[in-house]
C-alpha cells in the first residue's frame, strides 16, 4: 500500500505536465483528487499506526550494499504525511484559480507534484540512503519552483539551493557516519543500535551534521535568509513548500534522529538556544515588514524556531507539543499564504499600508484571515491557542527532562523567552488584521472573490477553529508521535481548557504584552536596531558566494587569454614541480654503461645544437623552415647511428613531407623576428630544458637491455616470422597500439577535409611560394618522370621486405607520399581515390586482418600465415602493413591538398586556368574527389 | 651525456618557442619538442648497442633496444600528422591576431 502511494505520486509527477498541455491550468483538480487518493491509500494502514503498529515494507535496491527500498508508516510519518497530503490537495484545488491561463502550467503541477511525491518519500522513508535522495529530490524542486519566474528568482533560487544542498551535504556525512558505524541503513536499526556502536565523538559529528542539515532546511539562524528570499516564487508554491511543508523537513529529521541523543544536553541545548533566539528574530523582523507575503516569511522563520526549541526541550509533553505545533502552523499558514495571494490579486497588491478596510468588500476573505491569524496569535479556542499553551507548558517542565539530571538546567527562562516570542507573535498577527482590514476602504471595484476560490483557504481556517474546540480527537495521533521519537508512553492529554494553570498564566501574558507592543507599534527603529547584528548570515553568504565565484574566475582566466603562456605555463610549472620532487627521491644511480657516447654522437652535436640554438631566434617562416629541415635530417642521421635505420627513415621522410607541406604556407606568415620577449618564459624554458637533459642523464643509459627488448629480440622471428623486430613490434606484437595509431592518423586526415571545407569562409587562400618559369617546370617535370616509378617501385619494396628489413608499411607509405609531394609540384597528374575512401579503406584493411587473427587465430590481430602460389608463405601482418600504408597517404594525400594549394607551379595561363576551376571547387563542396593537379 | 645534451636543448628551445607564441614558433616549437621526445625514449632503450635489431643479421648482443623505436616511429608520423593541423591553423591564428607583436599588448 506504501509503495502503491508513493508510486501513484510519482506517476501523477510524470502525468501532469502531459494533462497540463490539454487540461492547462485547471490540471490542479486531478492532482487534488490524487493527492487525496493516496491519503485514502495511506489511511487504510492508520487503524494498525494507532495500534501501536508500523506498517512496513521492503524491496531490494542496491543489495550490494544492503539498501533496501524501505518505507514505514508510523505515527509520526503518517502525521507528516497526512499534512503533506492534505495540504497539497488543498494546494492543487486553490492553484487552478490563482494562475493566468498564461501559465507555464505543464512545468509548475509537474514539479510541484514531483516535490510532493519526494515529501512523502522523506516522510516515510526507512533507510537513512532513501531518505536522502528524497531530502535532494526536495531541495531541488524547491529551487525550480523558486527560480521558475524568469531572472527575479535566480539569485534567491540560487541562494536557497546553496544553503539547502550544503544541508544536504551534512545529512550525507551523517547517513554516512550512520551507515558505517552501523552497518545498516536501515533507520530502526540505526536508531537502535548507534549509540552503542559509535563512539561519543563519532555521535558528536552525526549530531552536529544532523542539526546543520536540518537548520539550513528549517530556516533557523544563521541560514534563515534564504526563506524570505524564495518568497519571490508564486503564491501556491510559497504556501505549500514555504510554509506548510518543505521547511518543516528539518523539523521531521530533527524528531526522526532524536532518539539518538536523548542523554547529549549540547544537543538539547544547541536546539534550544537557536530555536528560540530565531524565533524572536523572525517575529522582530515579521513585525517591521509592510508586504504581507515578507511578514509571513518571517513569521514562518519565526515558527520554525519555536518548534526546533520544543524538539530540544526533549521531552514527551515537548515533543507533543512540538507535533501538535507542526500541525497547527501548517493549518494556520498555509490559509493565510492562500489568502494573502486572494488579497493580492484582487486588490493589486500586498503592502499592509495601502489596502485597508477589506472586510467592507470581503467579508468572507477578512473573516477566514482573522480566524487564521488569531490561530497564529495564539487566541482561543483555536488549535494555535491549544498548541502554544502545551509548549509553555513543555517549556516549563525541561526539567524533567533526562538530560538534565545532571545540570541546572530551568525551564523558566526558556519559557520567559517563548513568551516573548509569542507576545510578538500576537502583535504581528494583529498587524494583519488590524493594518489590512480596519479603517475605511482604500480601494474601489471590489469584490468577494468566487467560492472556488476561498474554499481552499476555507478548509484549513475552519478546521483549525474545530480543532481548537476539539483537540482531543489528535490525542491518538500526538501520543503515536511521541512514541514514536523515543518515548516509551504518554498521554497527550489535549484539551482546550486545563484550568488554571502557570501555561495559561504565561498564553495571557503573552496576550497582554502582545497588545502592548502593538499598541506601541509605530516606534520600530528601536526594534530595527536590536535585530541589526542577526543579519551577519546574508552578509557572510554574499561574501563567500562572491569570493567563490571570484576563485573560479581567476581559476579560468587563463583560458580565456589569446596567448599560449597563460594557457602552459601552469601545466610547465607543475610539471617542473613534480620532476623536481622526484628528483629528491633519486639515490644510489648506477654508473653509465660505457659506449653510451660515443665521438660519432659529439660530431652530431656540434651540427645540431647550433641549428637548434638558432631556432630560438626564429620568427621568419622560411629560415625556420630550413633550420628545423636542419634539425630533423641531423637527427634522422643520428638515428641511423644509433641503430634505429626504420625509425631514421621515417623520420627523414617526414622531414621531407613536412618542406613540401609547409613552405608555402610559412612563406607568407608574418616575420616576427622583432617581437618582444618574456624573460619568465626565457627562464621558464630554460630550466625545463635543463631538467629534461638531467633526466636523460640521471635516468637512462645505466642499465642492461629491458626484458622486454630481451623477449622481442629472441621470439621476434619464431612467434611472426618477421626478422625486422621493430616491424613485427608494431604490426605483430603490438598491433593493436598500431590500430590505435592509424585511427589517430585517419582522424587527422579527415580532420583535415572538414575544416578546410571552411576555408572559404575564412577568406585565406595558401599562397604561392614563388612562381616557377616554365624552363624551370619543364626540367622539374621531365625529372619526376624519371623519379617518380622509382619511387613508387622503392615504396613496394621497402613495404614488402619490412617484416625482415628497414622498411615497412609507414615508411612505405610515407615515401609514397613523397612521391605525391613530388608530382603535384612538377604538375603532373595522379589519380587517387579521395581522401575519405583511402583512409576507411587502410583502417578496413587493417581491421580485416585483425578479424582473421581473431576466426582463425583465436585472438585479434594474431598473425596467420598462408601459402600462395608464386610468391611463397605470407603472413596477415602483411595485410595489417598495407591498411597502415594506404592512411598514411591518405593522411599525406589530405596534407598535399589542403595545405600546399597551388604553390610551386606556374606555367602559361592556359594551363592554370582549368587548375584555379578545379582548386575552386573542393572550396565550395568539401572534400576533392580527384587529386587536383593540373596536367 | 650526448642526447642529454640534445634533449635540454631541444627542449629549452621548443618550450622557448611556444611559449613566446606567433604561428611560425608554435609549430617549430612543437616539432622541436617531439624531437626532444622521441630521443628522450631512444635514450630510455640504452645507445650502448648500436645494431639495427634485425634477428640472425647482427649480433643478438649488440643489437639496439627495439622497443622505443618502435614508439618511436609511430610518435614521429603522429607529430607529422599534429604538424599539418597546426599548419592549417597557423594562419588563421595570425589573420586573428592581427599585425603588431606577439604576445599582444594587455593581454593577461
Amino acid at each position: 500500500m506504501l509503495i502503491a502511494a508513493l508510486s501513484l505520486m510519482l506517476a501523477a509527477a510524470v502525468l501532469a505536465p502531459l494533462a497540463a498541455g490539454r487540461l492547462g491550468r485547471r490540471t490542479g483538480y486531478p492532482l487534488a483528487a490524487v493527492f487525496l487518493i493516496t491519503a485514502g491509500a495511506l489511511l487504510v494502514g492508520a487503524p494498525e499506526v494507532m495500534a501501536g503498529g508500523v506498517v512496513e515494507v521492503s524491496l531490494p535496491w542496491v543489495p550490494e550494499l544492503g539498501v533496501e527500498l524501505t518505507l514505514r508508516l508510523n505515527g509520526l510519518a503518517l502525521l507528516f504525511a497526512m499534512l503533506v497530503l492534505g495540504v497539497g490537495a488543498l494546494i492543487m484545488s486553490y492553484a487552478p484559480q490563482y494562475l493566468s491561463e498564461d501559465y507555464e502550467h505543464a512545468r509548475l503541477y509537474g514539479i510541484l507534484t514531483l516535490f510532493a511525491a519526494g515529501m512523502l518519500g522523506l516522510v516515510l522513508a526507512g533507510d537513512v540512503v532513501l531518505l536522502l535522495v528524497m531530502w535532494e529530490l526536495t531541495t531541488l524542486c524547491s529551487f525550480l519552483l523558486v527560480g521558475g519566474r524568469g531572472t527575479d528568482g535566480a539569485r534567491p533560487a540560487t541562494q536557497a539551493l546553496v544553503v539547502t544542498g550544503a544541508g544536504g551535504l551534512a545529512l550525507l556525512g551523517a547517513v554516512v557516519l550512520l551507515a558505517v558505524g552501523t552497518g545498516s541503513t536501515d533507520v530502526a536499526t540505526i536508531l537502535a543500535t548507534a549509540p552503542q556502536a559509535l563512539s561519543a565523538r563519532e555521535l558528536t559529528i552525526v549530531g552536529a551534521l544532523v542539526v546543520l542539515a536540518a537548520f539550513t532546511k528549517s530556516a533557523q539562524l544563521p541560514f534563515h535568509f534564504w526563506l524570505p528570499g524564495a518568497m519571490v516564487a508564486i503564491t501556491p508554491v510559497s504556501a505549500y513548500l514555504h510554509a506548510a511543508t518543505l521547511v518543516k523537513g528539518g523539523i521531521y529529521l530533527l524528531l526522526l534522529f532524536s532518539p539518538l541523543f536523548a542523554e547529549n544536553p549540547v544537543w538539547h541545548l544547541t536546539l534550544m538556544a537557536v530555536g528560540l533566539t530565531t524565533m524572536l528574530f523572525g517575529a522582530f523582523q515579521a513585525l517591521l515588514q509592510h508586504d504581507l507575503k515578507a511578514l509571513l516569511a518571517y513569521s514562518t522563520v519565526s515558527q520554525l524556531g519555536f518548534m526546533v526549541a520544543l524538539v530540544g526541550v526533549g521531552t514527551a509533553a515537548s515533543l507533543a507539543a512540538a507535533t501538535l505545533l507542526v500541525a497547527a502552523h501548517a493549518l494556520f499558514k498555509a490559509t493565510l499564504f492562500m489568502l494573502v495571494g486572494i488579497i493580492d490579486h484582487e486588490a493589486g497588491s500586498r503592502d499592509i499600508r495601502r489596502i485597508g478596510g477589506l472586510w467592507r468588500a470581503m467579508p468572507v476573505t477578512a473573516g477566514l484571515t482573522a480566524l487564521a491569524a488569531m490561530s497564529m496569535a495564539g487566541i482561543p479556542p483555536l488549535v494555535g491557542f491549544v498548541a502554544k499553551e502545551e509548549a509553555f507548558y513543555a517549556f516549563l517542565g525541561t526539567s524533567q527532562a533526562t538530560w538534565t539530571a545532571d545540570t541546572a538546567v530551568s525551564g523558566a527562562l526558556a519559557a520567559g523567552l517563548a513568551v516573548v516570542g509569542a507576545a510578538l507573535t500576537f502583535a504581528y498577527s494583529a498587524r494583519i488584521i488590524v493594518g489590512a482590514f480596519a479603517g475605511p476602504l482604500v480601494q474601489t471595484n471590489l469584490y468577494e472573490p468566487k467560492a472556488a476560490f476561498l474554499a481552499p483557504a476555507a478548509v484549513p481556517a475552519i478546521l483549525g477553529l474545530v480543532l481548537g474546540l476539539v483537540p482531543f480527537v489528535l490525542n491518538g495521533i500526538v501520543d503515536r508521535a511521541v512514541v514514536d521519537t523515543g518515548f516509551t508512553a504518554t498521554e497527550a492529554g489535549l484539551a482546550l481548557w486545563h484550568g488554571f494553570s502557570a501555561a495559561l498564566g504565561l498564553s495571557a501574558t503573552a496576550i497582554g504584552l502582545g497588545i502592548l507592543i502593538h499598541l506601541r507599534r509605530n516606534r520600530p527603529a528601536i526594534l530595527a536596531e536590536a535585530v541589526a547584528p542577526a543579519m551577519l548570515g546574508p552578509i557572510l553568504f554574499d561574501r563567500a558566494w562572491s569570493a567563490l565565484l571570484g576563485f573560479g574566475a581567476r581559476v579560468g582566466r587563463g583560458a580565456h587569454a589569446l596567448t599560449t603562456a597563460p594557457h602552459l605555463g601552469g601545466i610547465l610549472v607543475v610539471l617542473l614541480g613534480l620532476a623536481g620532487a622526484g628528483a629528491l627521491t633519486i639515490s644510489d644511480l648506477a654508473p653509465m654503461r660505457p659506449g653510451t657516447a660515443q665521438p660519432a654522437d659529439w660530431v652530431v652535436l656540434a651540427v645540431l645544437l647550433p641549428a637548434v640554438l638558432a631556432l630560438a631566434r626564429a620568427g621568419d617562416g622560411m629560415a625556420a623552415l630550413v633550420l628545423a629541415g636542419t634539425v630533423g635530417l641531423v637527427i634522422a642521421a643520428w638515428l641511423m647511428v644509433l641503430g634505429a635505420p626504420d625509425v631514421a627513415l621515417t623520420l627523414l621522410l617526414v622531414e621531407v613531407l613536412t618542406v613540401v607541406v609547409a613552405a608555402p604556407v610559412l612563406a607568407r606568415l608574418p616575420d616576427r623576428r622583432g617581437d618582444r620577449t618574456g624573460r619568465r618564459a626565457l627562464v621558464g624554458s630554460g630550466l625545463a630544458g635543463l631538467l629534461a637533459g638531467a633526466v636523460v642523464l640521471v635516468m637512462t643509459g645505466r642499465r642492461e637491455r629491458s626484458a622486454a627488448a630481451e623477449y622481442y629480440l629472441a621470439e621476434a622471428l619464431p612467434a611472426t616470422g618477421g626478422s625486422n623486430v621493430v616491424n613485427t613490434i608494431l604490426v605483430d606484437f603490438r598491433g593493436l597500439d598500431t590500430l590505435g595509431e592509424i585511427v589517430v592518423l585517419a582522424a587527422a586526415a579527415l580532420g583535415l577535409l572538414s575544416v578546410a571545407g571552411r576555408r572559404a569562409a575564412s577568406g585565406w587562400q595558401p599562397g604561392r611560394a614563388g612562381t616557377l618559369g616554365a624552363g624551370e617546370l619543364l626540367v622539374l617535370r621531365v625529372g619526376a618522370l624519371v623519379v617518380l616509378p622509382l619511387t613508387a617501385a622503392a615504396a613496394l619494396v621497402l613495404f614488402l621486405r619490412g617484416h625482415d628489413q628497414p622498411g615497412g608499411g609507414f615508411i612505405a607509405g610515407l615515401l609514397a607520399g613523397s612521391a605525391l609531394a613530388v608530382a603535384r609540384m612538377s604538375g603532373i597528374e595522379v589519380r587517387l581515390p579521395s581522401v575519405p575512401v583511402l583512409v576507411s579503406t587502410g583502417l578496413l584493411l587493417a581491421l580485416a586482418a585483425a578479424g582473421i587473427g581473431l576466426v582463425w587465430g583465436g585472438s585479434l590481430l594474431e598473425p596467420i600465415k598462408v601459402s600462395l602460389p608464386l610468391v611463397g608463405e605470407v603472413s596477415t601482418s602483411l595485410l595489417f602493413d598495407l591498411g597502415v600504408v594506404v592512411v598514411v597517404v591518405g593522411l599525406v594525400q589530405a596534407a598535399l591538398a589542403n595545405l600546399a594549394g597551388d604553390s610551386g607551379r606556374a606555367g602559361p595561363p592556359a594551363a592554370a586556368a582549368p587548375l584555379a576551376a578545379r582548386t575552386a571547387v573542393p572550396a565550395r563542396s568539401g572534400p576533392p574527389a580527384v587529386t587536383e593537379v593540373a596536367p | 651525456m650526448t642526447l642529454a645534451l640534445a634533449v635540454a636543448a631541444l627542449t629549452a628551445v621548443g618550450i622557448w618557442l611556444v611559449l613566446r607564441g606567433g604561428a611560425v614558433r608554435l609549430i617549430v616549437g612543437f616539432v622541436l619538442l617531439g624531437h626532444a621526445a622521441n630521443l628522450m625514449l631512444i635514450a630510455a632503450g640504452g645507445t650502448d648497442r648500436r645494431e639495427a635489431a634485425l634477428t640472425g643479421q647482427v649480433e643478438p648482443a649488440l643489437a639496439a633496444d627495439p622497443l622505443p623505436q618502435a614508439f618511436v616511429l609511430t610518435a614521429i608520423v603522429i607529430t607529422f600528422g599534429l604538424t599539418v593541423y597546426l599548419l592549417w591553423l597557423a594562419p588563421r591564428a595570425e589573420e586573428a591576431a592581427g599585425p603588431g607583436d606577439w604576445p599582444p599588448e594587455g593581454s593577461p
